[in-house]
């Protein structure tokens, strides 16, 4: 009961509550006003922002360059929520698991994850597992892994847990960006029933746009690591007394102008992978085509036989034969399932992340040029 | 007059003494040349001359100081890394270590003795080479600036030579800045014995020079972070925010020359003729080819780009909408 009887101690501190005198029994019952936000154990209070610690950050960014562009980085994020922010404090990266041995590989991971859970408690650091973290380049976060992750997620977490997504491409151009996501209920609602069939998606409203929400991400120093930070960018005289003026001060940290360079750079590799991701649109697209024109053949031949069957009935009544059976015709033709529309509408949406990514920077470097060769005139 | 027995008792005595001087002479120099040098040279030469150290492991160790116990007056911990040997000069060969990452460690001290939790330590060790194969151990940190360098830490620091072995562990000392009258700061240090007999309590810190290695890029963004009053960002920062921070920047540098290069002018302040020279130098930057055609071919492209981008935003777009028609 130490949390009923700190709510208590806190409600005697209020100025309302010592105007008369608090009852020297604690109630059980209800948690007071001023605690309703502190203790939240069902999980009402709906997540509204995501705030990253100074040492997420840097874990993610080392994460992501250490591994290589064409893999995506993941890991796992701890922290808590409180008041509707989901504070990350801390996170650790998972292996890298190649696509043979599943079973194994998957097995090995949960048992990493659950030690290294367990180490991390005994050290008093955050241990509840709130999202998990994947790196991207170019914008293009849509995959099927994400998002079979997050709805396993979504299922077992407090609130459901939230998806930060970093991309690597415009961390190298100075700008690192971190969005959090979570997925819609009714793309959760449609993913449980595992129907992506076109009425399926019209029944949902759901387009690339609409299978994940974004959730406004802050993110924090702790006020040790911001003095000293601070403290590394100081400079400081230099030791040589014959330094020359850009030498003159060091810092451990010195400033830095990147955002002014003009190569905006890797346009040439985003529009390969715009190209690329069209391709696999369109195969995909052939695949969902082919198999409707099966449906369609097999439904046509379905209802041939069908009509042929009343025709041939109606025969036989007249001539006072017992008709046949008629709901066996579907059973004589294998209809297929109707193709399922996830695969393509990611792609749509890895596509329009990638032209977005693009027009950015094709933006910003409109902005750089003009502003350079106003400069130089 | 000394005796005949005398005389032949000093011969062998100096007899003696050259046989041991004889045979022992080098091995004294040896045993000088060891002792006295600085810093010590051990037969295999892996002494670490530098650390270079990544910002994510002192971020954990500031982590791990925030999060310790009311009675723990400092903390302890693993550092993972990786060892180059690159050979500079003929001579000299550079063993530097980089550390990239850390890992809190258990541990316990009071005025009698010190527990450091060596089951955990291997956990965490084992736990982190799954992700990073090549990561070994390479030292250990603690914080809490110069001053507690003690035996205990000595005592640690032997622990930690055992793990590294047959290579020398780094230590690395994190100041907080917490305590009055010390400064932030981050000091590398390795061992030396001191003493005839080599104890494990016994050891010098030999300071070693420390640099930070880090993306630009990320500590850009928590520095910036770090300045504001509430140290809280939001994201996505959109890339012509940052370009026109930067560009601020510049022009407050800017004001800032002219304003010493006006006062240079009016007589106020000594003209030092070193900085005007490299004023001269930095500003008189042509920026001619700037025109010369490379403007309108980049125009040309980037507008194409930008052309491209929105017609396959909006084809995508009309697509997913088509793929919710039901016949």
């Amino acid at each position: 009961m130490a949390a009923q009887s700190m709510a208590a101690a806190l409600a005697a501190s209020l100025p309302a509550a010592a105007a008369t005198p608090a009852p020297a029994a604690p109630t059980y019952e209800a948690i007071p006003a001023s605690m309703s936000k502190v203790i939240d154990v069902e999980a009402d209070i709906q997540l509204t922002s995501v705030q990253l610690d100074g040492l997420v950050v840097a874990k993610i960014l080392k994460h992501a360059r250490e591994v290589s562009s064409i893999a995506n980085a993941h890991g796992l994020l701890l922290g808590l929520d409180l008041d509707g922010t989901l504070e990350v404090s801390n996170s650790f990266p998972l292996p890298h698991h190649l696509a043979d041995d599943d079973e194994k590989s998957s097995k090995s991971v949960a048992r990493y994850q659950t030690s290294m859970l367990r180490s991390l408690k005994e050290v008093q650091a955050d241990d509840g597992v709130v999202g998990f973290y994947q790196t991207s380049s170019l914008g293009a976060f849509f995959s099927q892994n994400l998002v079979d992750t997050q709805a396993l997620h979504q299922d077992k977490l407090r609130h459901g847990g939230v998806v930060v997504v970093h991309d690597v491409s415009q961390t190298t151009r100075g700008n690192p960006s971190f969005r959090a996501f979570r997925l819609t209920p009714q793309f959760l609602d449609a993913y449980k029933k595992t129907n992506f069939s076109t009425t399926s998606l019209a029944n949902h409203q759901l387009t690339f746009s609409t299978i994940l929400e974004e959730i406004p991400l802050k993110i924090r120093t702790n006020p040790l690591l911001k003095s000293f930070l601070g403290e590394l960018a100081t400079p400081t005289g230099s030791p040589l007394t014959d330094a020359t003026p850009d030498k003159a001060t060091v810092s451990a940290i010195p400033p830095s102008f990147s955002a002014l360079n003009l190569n905006s750079g890797s346009s040439t590799r985003n529009l390969e992978q715009i190209t690329e991701t069209l391709d696999n649109y369109r195969t995909e697209e052939g695949n969902i085509g082919y198999i409707t024109r099966v449906i369609a053949r097999e439904k046509a031949k379905a209802e041939a036989h069908m009509a042929k069957r009343k025709e041939e009935n109606a025969d036989r009544i007249s001539k006072g034969l017992a008709p046949l059976p008629e709901e066996d015709a579907y059973r004589l033709f294998k209809i297929p399932n109707e193709p399922s529309r996830l695969e393509s509408m990611l792609l749509l949406g890895q596509l329009d992340a990638l032209a977005k990514s693009l027009g950015q920077t094709s933006a910003t470097s409109l902005v750089k040029l003009y502003g350079a060769t106003a400069g130089s005139g | 007059m000394p005796s005949e027995d005398t005389k032949e008792r000093i011969a062998k005595v100096v007899d003696v003494t050259r046989t041991v001087m004889h045979y022992g002479w080098i091995p004294l120099i040896i045993y000088v040349g060891f002792t006295r040098s600085n810093p010590q040279p051990s037969l295999i030469n892996r002494t670490p001359t530098s650390i270079t150290i990544h910002p994510v492991a002192l971020f954990s160790i500031l982590d791990h100081y925030l999060r310790r116990k009311d009675d723990q007056p400092r903390v302890i911990g693993t550092l993972l890394g990786t060892r180059t040997t690159s050979s500079s000069d003929s001579s000299t060969s550079e063993n530097e270590i980089h550390v990239h990452s850390s890992f809190a460690v258990l541990h316990s001290e009071n005025s009698e003795q010190v527990a450091v939790d060596m089951e955990y330590h291997r956990t965490m060790y084992e736990l982190h080479t799954k992700v990073h194969p090549k990561d070994v151990i390479v030292g250990w940190y603690s914080t809490g600036g110069e001053g507690n360098l003690n035996t205990y830490s000595a005592l640690i620091q032997n622990f930690y030579g055992q793990e590294t072995a047959p290579n020398m562990a780094v230590h690395v000392n994190l100041s907080t800045g917490l305590e009055e009258g010390s400064q932030a700061g981050v000091k590398g240090y390795v061992s030396s014995p001191v003493g005839v007999f080599p104890k494990p309590e016994n050891c010098v810190f030999v300071p070693i020079p420390v640099h930070l290695q880090f993306e630009r890029s990320g500590v850009d963004l928590l520095t910036s972070t770090a300045q504001l009053p509430s140290s809280i960002s939001s994201q996505p920062i959109s890339e012509l925010e940052s370009l026109e921070s930067s560009l601020q920047n510049v022009s407050e540098m800017l004001d800032r020359v002219l304003g010493y290069v006006r006062s240079v002018l009016s007589g106020e302040v000594k003209g030092d003729p070193a900085l005007g020279r490299y004023l001269m130098d930095t500003l008189g930057t042509s920026t001619d080819d700037l025109e010369k055609g490379g403007f309108t071919s980049r125009l040309q492209d980037t507008l194409t780009f930008s052309y491209l981008s929105n017609l396959v935003r909006s084809q995508a777009e009309v697509s997913s909408r088509l793929a919710l028609v039901t016949s």
